[in-house]
């Protein structure tokens, strides 16, 4: 609104002006700074000596660094195609007419409210090998102890298990405001027309409720790109750094051994990844929609 | 019968779903010899409060308990501080370079909260804000999901309201604290609730900032629970019970705020 002989570039730099303070600290700055100190050899304390590239081109021969960049991989694919189809079940029973829908959005959602260290917690004392619930049903059936978290094969697995009780419940909420969008006048002539749930699940809801997903696809990777405390507190990355992932890694390497300038780099890297890949989905869900 | 079927496996599902959390309970009002068992007990044999009185009495669990909560209400009433004024101004003021800083302060959503941690110890170390609790918090001010939700919300607010007080000579400010903050209180509800339950779940940067056990966040305190009660999963659980104790009475209390801001919002944690 503009009204005459007021003031509004001046209104709006005041008003903005708070929050650009702590930008400007808080995120503008560290953004450039971190950059800068990834081209040093920077301990905790001091400033070390310009290192030009060389903290870039160590990161290619450093195989820590690539195992970590994997597990974190695995964990993508892992998480994300199961938290997305658990996510939009979850929201086709909510948004259905089941009796249940109430209770089933409070049960589905309530682990999400929960911190990830007690998420961890949780699950590592469900997974433990000897007491947990886990290996004692398993045992109760007659079967053999699973090391949920010490079998190197499984432990990547256990962790993306309990991220899945963790996190179905946010996707469900983005999947159910998606098809709670889709007009009811569709699913009314669709009956009309005789079509039984299935058609109607595949010919109406999902094809119309893909921006949702594509939005929902996008948050995930991003998020499951950034996992570290689920990981922390349920293996430390173990055994043998079979679940080390990158995030892991850069702290490790900024805060246990003191490697400021390797571990910025890495972190550049990462967020060139996650950057890559959010423009490529991006791109495809534009191109999706035109 | 198709029906009956349908129906006693989402119940099944629902129960599976809702069972880490029973067992979470369960877990915590047993002693410690009857956790460490290799028969199955579904409910405890001598159910007692005494890992409480132990979490309470013999942990730091109230130190941290009281750590997040002032990060947390610090955090909460600072967000909408900074944040309130700078969506009215996306929102309702014209001015020039708008669209650019719309989208500089939108982008801040995409950095990952990791390239910053180096840079900002660093910051932090020359600040003196190392192992402190606004340390641990002022982080989280600069980033601008709270903006977004506020700024869809001020849109609607209709510009007659706020040409009529134009007209009686009102200035931007007063505009802003007389009609913009009363019809705005909902959405900025959902942004106090939602970085409420943010800061307290928040994990990496108060992991690096504090070093002192005495000043660990919730968070941080039972992650290393494991390390310092080795076994003791009675005693662990019943802390991460407690731990969790605020956001069951948020989410009592405010569900369908906390489900609107994500939906609106699509933000994760």
């Amino acid at each position: 609104m503009a009204i005459p002989g007021n003031k509004d570039t001046r209104d709006g730099i005041i008003f903005a002006l708070p929050f650009l303070l702590v930008y400007l600290v808080f995120m503008v700055f560290p953004l450039g700074f971190g950059l800068f100190i990834s081209f040093f050899n920077w301990d905790i304390l001091s400033s070390g000596a310009f290192a030009g590239w060389a903290n870039y081109r160590r990161l290619f021969q450093d195989e820590l660094f690539f195992s970590s960049l994997w597990h974190t991989v695995e964990f993508v694919l892992i998480t994300t195609p199961v938290l997305m189809v658990l996510g939009f079940s979850m929201a086709l029973l909510v948004t259905g007419n089941s009796p249940l829908r109430k209770v089933s959005e409070n049960v589905f959602f309530i682990p999400y409210i929960l911190s990830m260290t007690v998420v961890g917690t949780l699950w590592a004392w469900l997974m433990q090998r000897d007491y947990g619930l886990l290996n004692q049903i398993v045992r109760q059936l007659g079967g053999e102890p699973v090391g949920w978290l010490t079998n190197p094969k499984q432990a990547m697995w256990s962790v993306g298990i309990a991220t899945y009780w963790w996190t179905a419940g946010f996707n469900m909420i983005l999947f159910s405001a998606g098809i709670k969008q889709i007009s009811k006048e569709i699913y009314e002539s669709s009956q009309i027309d005789g079509a039984n749930y299935f058609q109607t699940l595949f010919r109406i809801t999902i094809p119309l409720v893909k921006p949702t997903a594509a939005l929902c696809l996008i948050l995930q990777v991003i998020a499951s790109f950034n996992v570290f405390g689920q990981v922390y507190v349920m293996t430390g990355g173990g055994p043998h750094g079979r679940t080390r992932v990158l995030t892991q890694y850069i702290y490790e390497a900024g805060f246990r051994y003191f490697k400021m300038g390797y571990s910025a780099a890495m972190a550049y890297i990462l967020f060139l990844i996650i950057l890559v890949i959010s423009v490529i989905q991006y791109a495809a869900l534009g191109k999706e929609r035109s | 019968m198709k029906k009956i079927l349908l129906r006693s496996f989402e119940v099944l599902i629902l129960l599976i779903w809702i069972f880490p959390l029973a067992w979470l309970v369960i877990t915590s009002i047993q002693l410690e010899s009857d956790v460490i068992s290799s028969t199955l007990r579904l409910w405890p044999r001598n159910p007692t409060l005494e890992n409480y009185r132990k979490a309470f009495g013999s942990t730091q669990i109230m130190h941290w308990m009281a750590n997040s909560m002032t990060i947390s209400f610090s955090t909460m009433i600072l967000t909408l501080v900074v944040d309130a004024p700078i969506a009215y101004a996306f929102a309702k003021i014209k001015f020039r370079g708008k669209e650019i800083l719309f989208w500089a302060v939108m982008a801040g959503m995409m950095v990952p909260f990791q390239v910053l941690i180096i840079p900002l110890y660093q910051q932090f170390n020359a600040f003196g804000l190392v192992d402190t609790l606004a340390g641990a918090m002022l982080p989280r001010l600069a980033m601008p999901v709270g903006i977004f939700i506020l700024k869809q919300f001020f849109e609607g607010i209709p510009s007659a309201l706020e040409e009529a007080a134009f007209i009686d000579g009102a200035n931007r400010y007063r505009i802003f604290a007389t009609i913009i903050v009363p019809l705005g209180k909902a959405a900025m509800a959902t942004v106090i609730i939602l970085s409420f339950i943010n800061a307290w779940n928040d994990f990496l940067w108060p992991l690096i900032v504090i070093n002192d056990t005495a000043r660990y966040t919730i968070t941080v305190g039972i992650a290393n629970f494991q390390g310092t009660h080795g076994t003791d999963y009675a005693l662990i659980m019943s802390g991460a019970l407690i731990a969790s104790i605020p956001q069951f009475i948020f989410y009592a209390f405010f569900r369908k705020k906390i489900i609107a801001g994500i939906a609106m919002s699509g933000i994760k944690g």
